[in-house]
């Protein structure tokens, strides 16, 4: 106990000097008043987060980014499960590629990805042009609004997930199908009564992982988003850099650490249930 | 929740993995409702296998499965109406033991109030009704073989089929569990296949048994007739134990077992030949004439086994075990005396080699 204490020390200090002490560094920044120019007043006062707290602006871009988070989240699970689960039961020399190409997707940066989607979702990207040849006069808008921005998410997220599910699918196992199948369960039942069920420990992980990605995504809904889908990572960019308010950029950092906590609960919440 | 049984017929039943040889090769079985057949063989003689395409869990290469005579062969196994234990029980970990029997009944439809009944009525059956709010983890290897055995006969299925469900028990426990799952059955009168590979488990269990070598029956009858007339060399010496020796038969019918001659009941084919002898029918003292068989040997060991003396005599260049029951006051042989070594000509199981 005392070595294996011992042995998280360097991790600890780490942490401490390089996550802790910018974050308490930023929270007191959330604590001191805008100048216009970019200046700092001196603090402390809650003169920022006053202003922050009563401008139904941010309200709403707390509930539109967790919004936009939950239904990405959603998404990634439902195009990532079945992909994980035919990995899961593929034979050993198929699963290990299958792997391989899954994840492959992570060597790319996230950068890259989103212009190829640009490429591919834009006006005149193959996407649309198919929607044209199967005699779509005015195929839907793709880039440039969510329905871009979330396609691009979800397929991001989707190495992230299926790793997540891949790693939470140990307590599946043939047998138990076959049993509820002789049982009188047909496959769908059985998804949902036995594979469902004891894969819940991934699923949780994996939307835990999605939803928090999410949230701070910053590159696809910039580039993707046109302007018009902002987020909380995407609005703190545009207080620090572009509007130089440090105070409230430092503020709704704050804030979207507390909705990462208040994820973090909820997943833990709903893992002890579906372990108990 | 008594069943009035179905009749469960395989047509010519085959499976091949792969190219190598047939794991099941055109097995045919008639069972009779409410029948308990065994099916018993060494590991990899392919009774899993037989089972699951019963179960419709492995599809067959070819042959029929047959449920009171409707063709079931390429049904799923939801729709089959089959109640299976398997080996390793397959409890819904994430269920306690009372939705784990429930899931069944769930399947099938039935209302709240009467699962809650019918579960509590299963339970009571395998006496866990204690334990229903557990967690299959939280149970004994015994508990849990019985909570997988009232999952399987809740659902009253016109087939049970119990893939080697004592394997993982203590010896004392099996025991018991063999007798409460033959009452069991013949209570709900249950048409049931039950696969082992402990021929005691086979012989004090079942109806009928079904020996199986290689993925084909060898042969298939009452533990009575498998032990006392075992259809070749492989039945005699996989259900229970037997002496070897290594003979030779004339053709008039008399067998040359080293300088010695011998008889046996039944027929015997020229050449040579492996007389078979069970160890607990041999003995020291049988009565002269026509039913016996008797040879002048030396005792080279003798073993003791509390309830039991086993005697090596050598007879005739090979060894006989002799085993007779230890009693007080009897004299017993000592290594290196002469004995005449006896038995039935009845008893004389004789195979060509
Ligand atoms: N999925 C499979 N793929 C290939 N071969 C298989 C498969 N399942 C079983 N076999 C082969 O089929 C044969 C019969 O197997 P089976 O499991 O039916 O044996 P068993 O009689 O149940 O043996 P045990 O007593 O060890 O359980 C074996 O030789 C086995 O190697
Ligand atoms: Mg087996």
């Amino acid at each position: 106990m005392r070595l294996s204490a011992l042995l998280l020390g360097p991790v600890l200090l780490v942490n401490l000097l390089t996550f802790l002490a910018p974050v308490l560094n930023l929270a007191s920044l959330s604590f001191n008043e805008a100048r216009p120019g970019g200046g700092i007043g001196p603090g402390p006062t809650l003169a920022t987060w006053a202003d922050l707290l009563a401008d139904p602006y941010y309200l709403e871009l707390v509930t539109s980014s967790v919004g936009v988070a939950a239904m990405v989240t959603v998404g990634t699970l439902l195009a990532g499960y079945p992909l994980a689960l035919f990995i899961h039961r593929a034979s050993a020399r198929w699963r290990n590629l299958l792997m391989v190409a899954c994840i492959s997707p992570l060597l790319v940066s996230a950068v890259v990805r989103t212009y190829g989607w640009m490429v591919i979702l834009g006006d005149n990207g193959i996407v649309a042009a198919a929607l044209r040849w199967l005699g779509m006069a005015k195929p839907p808008r793709m880039v440039f609004n969510l329905t871009g921005v979330a396609i691009a998410l979800v397929e991001i997220l989707m190495p992230t997930m299926i790793l997540c599910l891949l790693a939470g699918f140990g307590r599946l196992n043939v047998a138990l199908e076959e049993a509820a199948a002789s049982l009188g369960a047909p496959p769908w039942r059985v998804l949902l009564r036995v594979v469902l069920p004891l894969s819940m420990p991934g699923v949780l992980l994996g939307c835990l992982l999605a939803f928090v990605l999410t949230v701070s995504s910053f590159i696809t809904p910039k580039l993707l988003g046109g302007g018009r889908v902002i987020l909380l990572a995407t609005e703190i960019y545009d207080q620090a850099i572009v509007t130089l308010n440090w105070p409230v950029a430092a503020a709704l950092s704050v804030l979207s650490l507390a909705v990462f906590g208040a994820a973090l609960l909820l997943y833990g919440r709903i893992l002890r249930i579906v372990e108990a | 929740m008594a069943s009035s049984g179905t009749r469960l017929t395989l047509e010519a039943l085959s499976k091949r993995y792969g190219d190598g040889p047939p794991a099941v090769a055109a097995v045919s079985l008639d069972v009779a409702p409410g029948e308990f057949i065994g099916l018993l063989g060494p590991s990899g003689c392919g009774k899993t296998t037989t089972l699951r395409m019963i179960g419709g869990l492995t599809p067959s290469t070819s042959g029929r499965v047959m449920v009171g005579g409707r063709d079931v062969t390429t049904l799923p196994p939801h729709k089959r109406d089959m109640g299976i234990v398997f080996q390793s029980y397959a409890l819904f970990p994430h269920m306690d033991v009372a939705a784990n029997v429930a899931f069944g009944l769930e399947m099938r439809g039935l209302k709240r109030a009467d699962i809650a009944g019918k579960v509590a009525q299963a339970l009571d059956l395998v006496q866990l009704g204690a334990l229903a709010h557990r967690r299959p983890r939280e149970l004994s290897g015994g508990q849990q073989q019985r909570v997988a055995l009232a999952r399987a006969l809740v659902i009253e299925p016109a087939i049970l089929l119990l893939d080697e469900p004592l394997s993982n028990l203590d010896a004392k426990l099996r025991e018991e569990m063999r007798a409460e799952i033959h009452d069991i059955q013949k209570r709900l009168g249950i048409t049931t296949i039950f696969v082992t590979h402990d021929q005691a488990e086979a012989l004090a269990m079942c109806d009928r048994i079904a020996v199986m070598e290689k993925g084909r029956v060898a042969q298939l009858g009452t533990p009575h007739d498998i032990y006392e007339h075992p259809a070749s060399e492989f039945v005699a010496d996989f259900v229970g134990r037997s002496n070897r020796i290594a003979a030779e038969a004339g053709a008039d019918g008399v067998i040359r077992l080293g300088e010695h001659r011998v008889r046996s009941a039944a027929p015997v084919p020229a050449g040579p030949v492996t007389v078979m002898i069970r160890p607990h029918r041999v003995g020291f003292d049988g009565a002269e004439g026509d039913g016996w068989n008797i040879c002048p040997g030396v005792v080279r060991r003798v073993t003791y086994v509390g309830d039991m003396l086993a005697c090596e005599v050598e007879v005739g260049g090979g060894i006989v075990v002799v085993e007779r029951p230890t009693q007080p006051g009897t004299a017993l042989p000592a290594v290196g005396d002469g004995v005449r070594v006896s038995w039935r000509v009845s008893d004389t199981l004789v195979f060509p080699r």
